[in-house]
């Protein structure tokens, strides 16, 4: 019995079995034209939009790095003098530095516990606790950094602070959180971690559902309990998860602006200055908008270095199932 | 029914989509205004558009003006536009952004942080007005005194008229004062005299309270102490230039023969002995818990803790009597003192008023607003309470601080009076540069041994000689 069927470009067979020419077997003139153009009609809002507001603004940015411009007078051309000047400029340099160190510590911070509390949410809480967890850890992501920081500054505050008054209850001296180079990093970490493990943590707990049960089941046959069943189970199969969320925790922390420029405007000393604020201080404060573009060109190119060394080391270190 | 489900869905389709588009038609001419920028206060019409730094409410409060203006010149209309922004730094940096924006203001509201910056780049100088006008405002300037108005003069020329300002005097809570047993201070009180007051209140006070409590910003943090030693972390010189307007309005000024054609800061003195010494000064504060370790920017949440008597003294202006009345500080609560004498008794301020911009559709109109502005019938109404220091001594009276406090109000504009050296907040055209490169060394500078105050001091010379590299 042939059944009815039925496609826009196809052949149709009616109930009584004779075969018959669908009516749009054979797109018209119209159609083809429609077939053609209709999809770019609907990409074209997204392309106009995307070259508009991104891509023009990428090429200005790098153009503009050719030149010397204060937003009033007219743009010089200089060539290479904005990239020279900075190289050698010290506060720069310490600011690509610190934002080195700010990827290492906050991304392996944000990484590991957001690894380690996804596994122990999907381990050790009954369903109904998991859903208040993951909204719970993902809630902060959804607050603004600044008014975050703001709130922190607070907290953190030498003198008047909750932070060092608890710690007074413990008989622990007032901390001076913001104003020493190594207080001040660390209150930094701390909230841009706290700010963003949330997002992390949803990659992961997504990550660990999709392992299959009967993985585990397997390795408990062969003798694996514990922390070797994660070690040599949930780590490599979780491996595609990782490298996703790696990349992009990296990308977010080399961008890192919001905490330090709120909690400590970089100080004391550049001890918490990053790269992105110094380019939106080059740019703002100096005007100097030529260099600022410079700065932002030579970030996107480490950047791109990083996630591109990260996919090239993928190939040795992620397993896909 | 196949057949009507699908007229159904074709209909209910075509409808949604034409719903859609014309859904989209009415919501683009609906905001076609602000597509365009042509919401834009003052632009697509003949309107003066005034910039201020503060919220809608502080531009709604402007009203009133707007009205006695309207009345005076109904020809000219104005529309102000409040810009909200951290502090001025963050205000100019926003109107830079409209100036590249290609929507700027014809006239915005400036402090001394952004005077060079403005009289350099952006705006139009008042020379000529005044010399028009010069009858009519002969009267402003008899009430205002010339260092407030010299701090606007930038290469000879006038670009603003102070509308308001404020001198760093010294604040204390004269509770905490009672309970160390002390008395106000002297007027010409030293920096020793100072430093033992704090120890007497620290000795009497419980941990949580700060004696001194200090902010690192351009006003009010070290300045006033560099000012007061007869430095500064910048090399201060005048330009040539001003005497039309110093012989034309302050001829008989006792004072006269200091003033100038402006300000100029061309180069760092971060490396100067003195400056060592002040900073060294304010390290030994903070290292017998006499004062606190001051963060960057910092200071939102002073008047909370002043009011809540956990302070004992801070450096402050006029503008902080009204925030200290709604904290619920009472008429005896606090008063001022002038700043403590050190080499010097000079004091730092602060001042403020309208700008014309180069760009401005109508100068003259713009030149009418900026003078009706100076008028006292203008600064009454918009300095009914002391959150401000107006800039006519006329205006700073038992009236205005009556309900308020503090007792000693005088000190406020007898700071000009007595220390005519007083002088600006060191405000080149890169100001903002300055600035950072100012505060972020000064943590470290007091923080420390004396070996990380070298360090600091030589760091903060560095990056002022790269801040003031490429001069105008």
């Amino acid at each position: 019995m042939s059944t009815a069927t039925s496609t826009p470009t196809g052949t149709g067979r009616k109930p009584g079995g004779r075969q018959v020419t669908h009516k749009h077997s054979q797109p018209s003139k119209r159609g083809r034209v429609q077939q053609r153009w209709l999809p770019w009609a609907f990409l074209a809002p997204t392309i106009v939009g995307m070259g508009i507001f991104t891509l023009l603004p990428i090429v200005a940015s790098v153009a503009l790095a050719f030149f010397r411009w204060d937003i009033i007078s007219a743009p010089t051309f200089v060539g290479f003098d904005n990239f020279a000047e900075v190289v050698q400029d010290p506060t720069v340099r310490v600011s690509f530095l610190n934002s080195i160190v700010f990827v290492i510590v906050a991304v392996a911070l944000q990484l590991g516990l957001a690894l380690g509390l996804a596994i122990m949410v999907q381990e050790k809480l009954p369903a109904w606790l998991r859903v208040f967890f993951r909204s719970a850890f993902f809630f902060p992501l959804i607050l603004s950094a600044a008014s975050v920081s703001i709130f922190m500054r607070y907290l953190f505050n030498e003198q008047f602070g909750v932070v060092n008054w608890l710690l007074s209850l413990v008989g622990i001296p007032a901390v001076p959180w913001l104003t020493t180079p190594g207080g001040s990093a660390a209150v930094v970490i701390l909230v841009y971690v706290w700010q963003n493990f949330g997002f992390s943590f949803l990659l992961f707990v997504g990550g660990l559902a999709s392992i299959p049960v009967e993985t585990y089941e397997a390795a408990s046959i062969d003798g694996a309990t514990g922390w070797r069943k994660h070690f040599y189970v949930t780590l490599p199969l979780l491996s595609p998860t990782t490298l996703v969320a790696s990349v992009m925790a990296i990308i977010n922390a080399l961008q890192v602006f919001d905490q330090p420029y709120v909690l400590t405007r970089g100080g004391p000393g550049d001890s918490t200055r990053t790269a992105v604020m110094v380019i939106f201080e080059s740019a703002f404060q100096r005007l100097e908008f030529g260099q600022a573009s410079a700065i932002g060109v030579i970030l996107t190119l480490i950047i791109m270095a990083i996630t591109a060394a990260q996919f090239r080391l993928s190939k040795r270190f992620v397993f896909y199932q | 029914m196949p057949g009507t489900n699908g007229a159904l869905r074709q209909f209910t389709r075509r409808t949604a989509l034409t719903a859609l588009g014309a859904g989209i038609v009415g919501a683009t001419a609906a905001s076609w205004p602000r597509l365009t920028a042509m919401d834009i206060p003052g632009r697509g019409d003949n309107s003066l558009s005034i910039a201020i730094m503060g919220t809608a409410a502080d531009a709604a409060a402007r009203q009133k003006v707007i009205d006695a203006f309207a009345k005076v010149h109904p020809e000219i209309k104005v529309k102000v536009q409040a810009i909200q922004a951290v502090d001025w730094k963050d205000f100019f940096t926003k109107i830079l952004t409209m100036v590249a924006a290609g929507t700027p203001p014809d006239v915005v509201y400036v402090a001394t942080e952004g005077a060079q910056l403005f009289a350099e780049k952006l705006a139009h100088p008042l020379d000529e007005y005044l010399r028009r006008d010069a009858d009519h405002m002969k009267e402003y300037f008899e009430d205002v005194h010339p260092s407030l108005v010299e701090a606007f003069m930038y290469k000879g020329s006038l670009f603003q008229l102070p509308i308001d300002w404020n001198a760093a005097n010294m604040y204390y809570n004269t509770a905490s004062f009672r309970q160390a047993g002390l008395d106000r201070p002297a007027d010409d009180w030293t920096h020793m005299d100072f430093r033992s007051t704090l120890a007497a209140m620290k000795k009497v006070k419980p941990q949580d309270f700060t004696p001194y409590y200090w902010t690192n910003r351009l006003f009010g943090g070290v300045v006033p102490w560099l000012y007061a030693n007869d430095t500064s972390f910048l090399k201060e010189t005048k330009s040539t230039g001003g005497e039309w307007l110093w012989d034309g309005f302050y001829a008989n000024d006792p004072s006269r023969s200091l003033r100038s054609g402006g300000y100029q800061w061309l180069e760092p003195n971060a490396d100067d002995p003195r400056v060592f010494e002040s900073f060294d000064y304010l390290r030994g504060l903070v290292k017998d818990g006499l004062g606190v370790r001051p963060e960057e920017g910092g200071g939102s949440a002073l008047i909370g803790l002043f009011a809540s008597n956990r302070i004992g003294t801070t450096p402050a202006g006029g503008y902080w009597v009204q925030g200290l009345h709604e904290a619920g500080m009472t008429e005896d609560g606090f008063d001022v003192q002038f700043f403590p004498k050190w080499r010097t008794q000079r004091h730092q301020f602060g001042t403020a008023g309208y700008a014309i911009m180069k760009t401005a559709k109508d100068k003259d109109a713009a030149w009418e607003w900026v003078k009706f502005s100076s008028s006292k019938e203008a600064m009454q109404i918009v300095f009914p309470t002391p959150n401000t220091t107006p800039a006519r001594r006329s205006m700073v009276n038992e009236e205005l601080y009556a309900g308020t406090g503090p007792r000693n109000w005088k000190v406020f504009y007898e700071t000009l009076d007595k220390f005519p050296t007083t002088g600006p907040i060191p405000a080149p055209p890169q100001q903002a540069a300055v600035e950072t490169a100012l505060m972020k060394n000064v943590s470290l500078a007091v923080s420390g041994d004396e070996r990380q105050l070298k360090q600091a001091l030589e760091s903060m010379q560095r990056d002022l000689e790269l801040a003031l590299r490429r001069q105008p």
